[in-house]
């Protein structure tokens, strides 16, 4: 084991004057400032509500939204099983009888309370038929009043899957 | 009293006005683009009047008006009311009242009476100044006293050393200079700065005085509570320091008299260094005499410089959506832009053809002193700004040492040697 000697700095009399250092710090500075002067458009600042950001990746959650099955109809089966998993206790599903003979239930409601939601992605990992799924990019929701975060089972229908997803 | 004087008055006074209190807002802006800028973001650009943004300049009258119609709430844990209500009070009104001498032209000739171009029109400038600029330091100690809480205490505490170790730097530097001009009316001194050395070189303070300038900078940041020596604020270990119980228009004042501090102090530096309202090579006797060709020039450049300034604005004022009110704004700064110049151009043409007599041309000689100070006065704020988004903070034992152990010898040695020389060369 050689010793390893390290190298004292600031003993010099430049770097004792400080002014060749605080000089360099401030061309740094300036060169950021002018170029960004020249040409503010190459500056990466998202203005964000013209420009909506683009990194949202497939496994981003966002708000939930309800599959289909191929002729259009909810999938859900109301088994309670995403309700019971959610740690928020924000899903509130009311069953009816299933009347086209596909399965057995279906949500009479299904309602989610976005205030009250986590967005752990538990009642996508509890759902045993992919009826409830969070791909929709959607992290954005702004409403009046209380009651209108409590979104309902239209409303969820009609969210699309984020681009890029299946 | 008759019109001539009460007129100057009047535009004296409406200048020294427009120089701390209207630039307050400007300087506002100014650093926080400039921080933006410096940073790789955008800064605050969004706030408009119908449109109108100005580069975001519009932001600084909403915070304004915030800050105004604040709710004014003091803890009820401050005991000693009045100083609390003072303090701000004290720092406001010391930065304000020391923009009050500051020359902003040549003295004005009008019809053989010499009219001084300085708001109060006295000759012991640099005493007046060297008087209220030490006072704004008090506001902060009394203010982090009279809060009555911990933070505020050491903030009060810190703004009492700092006072110590810079104060006498910055008398001695300013020593210096006076040995050197021989006078403590800054309308002298800036007399003096229009001379050339050798026929060649403009005679300015930093180039006669470099030593003397750098130090005087130096403790121009402190005193004006500027990073990298803003350790009485010191937000990130203080909390807000010496105005942490403050809010709304009590802090405003605070706010508005760091900026005026700013400003003066960077005026100062200007009339005392940097020439004041000289124009490089072009002395107010120069200026008097081929006042045409000024023009001339005037009329031949400004178009040019606005050409590239509205391409400027062309392509960097863009809106992303392109149906937003914000977009015409471009269309209307051009148009602006274009009747200045139509302006500019056509009166000046006038003035070339039918000429403007001896008092026309002391006056326009004294408008372009006025514009040079401005333009001089922006860019010393600019380097405040710059150096606050370059440095970081130093500590006030820090401060001290280098102060005392530093700079002092430095000083003295200046000034010594400055004797010296004036002695020996008998100038």
């Amino acid at each position: 084991m050689g010793i390893k000697i390290v190298p004292r700095y600031g003993n010099s009399l430049k770097e004792k004057l400080y002014l060749p250092a605080i000089v360099g710090g401030m061309k740094v500075t300036f060169s950021h400032f002018f170029t960004n002067l020249k040409d503010t458009t190459k500056i990466e600042t998202l203005c964000y509500p013209e420009q909506l950001p683009k990194d949202i990746t497939p496994r981003y959650r966002g708000v939930h939204r309800l599959t289909k099955r191929e002729d259009d109809t909810i999938k859900c089966v109301a088994c309670f099983m995403c309700s019971t998993a959610c740690p928020a206790d924000c899903i509130f599903i009311e069953a009816i009888e299933r009347e086209d003979g596909a399965t057995e239930k279906m949500p009479k409601k299904f309602s989610i309370d976005l205030l009250e939601c986590v967005f752990c992605g538990g009642c996508v990992e509890a759902c045993p038929c992919d009826a409830i799924r969070m791909d929709t990019g959607i992290f954005s929701f702004v409403k009046k009043k209380r009651e209108d975060f409590v979104i309902d089972k239209d409303t969820l229908l009609s969210h699309k899957p984020m681009k890029g997803v299946e | 009293m008759n019109t001539t004087l009460v007129s100057i008055v009047i535009f004296n006074i409406v200048m020294a006005l427009v120089v701390s209190l209207v630039f307050v807002p400007v300087l506002v802006w100014m650093e926080r683009r400039v921080a933006g800028f410096i940073q790789d973001r955008l800064g605050p650009n969004r706030c408009h009047i119908g449109g109108v943004r100005l580069g975001g300049l519009v932001q600084s009258f909403a915070d304004m008006l915030k800050l105004v119609f604040k709710e004014d709430y003091r803890p009820s844990s401050v005991k000693e009311k009045l100083l609390f209500t003072l303090s701000p009070v004290i720092v406001f009104v010391s930065a304000y009242l020391s923009f009050m001498v500051i020359p902003f032209a040549d003295d004005l000739v009008i019809d053989d009476k010499s009219y001084m171009m300085q708001a109060l029109p006295i000759e012991f400038g640099l005493l007046w100044i060297l008087a209220f600029s030490g006072l704004g330091v008090y506001g902060l100690m009394l203010g982090g006293w009279a809060s009555n809480n911990k933070y505020s205490l050491l903030g009060g505490i810190r703004a009492a050393a700092q006072a110590i170790s810079y104060e006498a730097v910055m008398g001695l530097s300013l020593i210096s200079m006076l040995i050197v001009y021989g006078s403590i009316h800054l309308g002298d001194m800036v007399r003096f700065q229009g001379e050339l050395i050798w026929g060649f070189i403009p005679a300015w303070g930093i180039i006669i005085q470099p030593v003397a300038a750098i130090l005087f900078i130096i403790t121009a940041f402190a005193e004006t509570n500027r990073a990298p020596f803003d350790i009485a604020e010191g937000e990130s270990e203080l909390v807000g320091g010496f105005h942490t119980e403050y809010s709304a228009m009590r802090f405003g004042l605070f706010f508005v008299g760091e900026y005026i501090a700013m400003g003066a102090a960077s005026s100062l530096i200007v009339t005392l260094f940097l020439g004041g309202y000289q124009i490089p090579w072009l002395n107010t006797e120069v200026l008097q005499e081929h006042i045409n060709i000024i023009f001339i020039a005037i009329v031949i450049f400004t178009p040019i410089v606005s050409y590239i300034f509205a391409q400027w604005i062309r392509k960097n004022n863009v809106w992303l959506d392109p149906n937003d009110v914000r977009n015409k704004e471009t269309k209307w700064l051009i148009i602006g832009l274009v009747c200045i110049n139509i302006l500019i151009v056509a009166s000046l043409g006038l003035f070339l053809i039918y000429g403007i007599g001896e008092n026309g041309t002391n006056i326009s000689v004294v408008i372009l002193q006025v514009m040079t100070f401005i333009v001089k006065l922006l860019m010393m704020n600019f380097f405040f700004i710059w150096v606050r988004w370059t440095l970081v903070r130093f500590r006030y034992d820090q401060l001290q040492n280098l102060a005392w152990k530093v700079l002092l010898p430095i000083a003295i040695a200046n000034v010594f040697i400055t004797g010296v020389f004036v002695v020996v060369l008998g100038v």
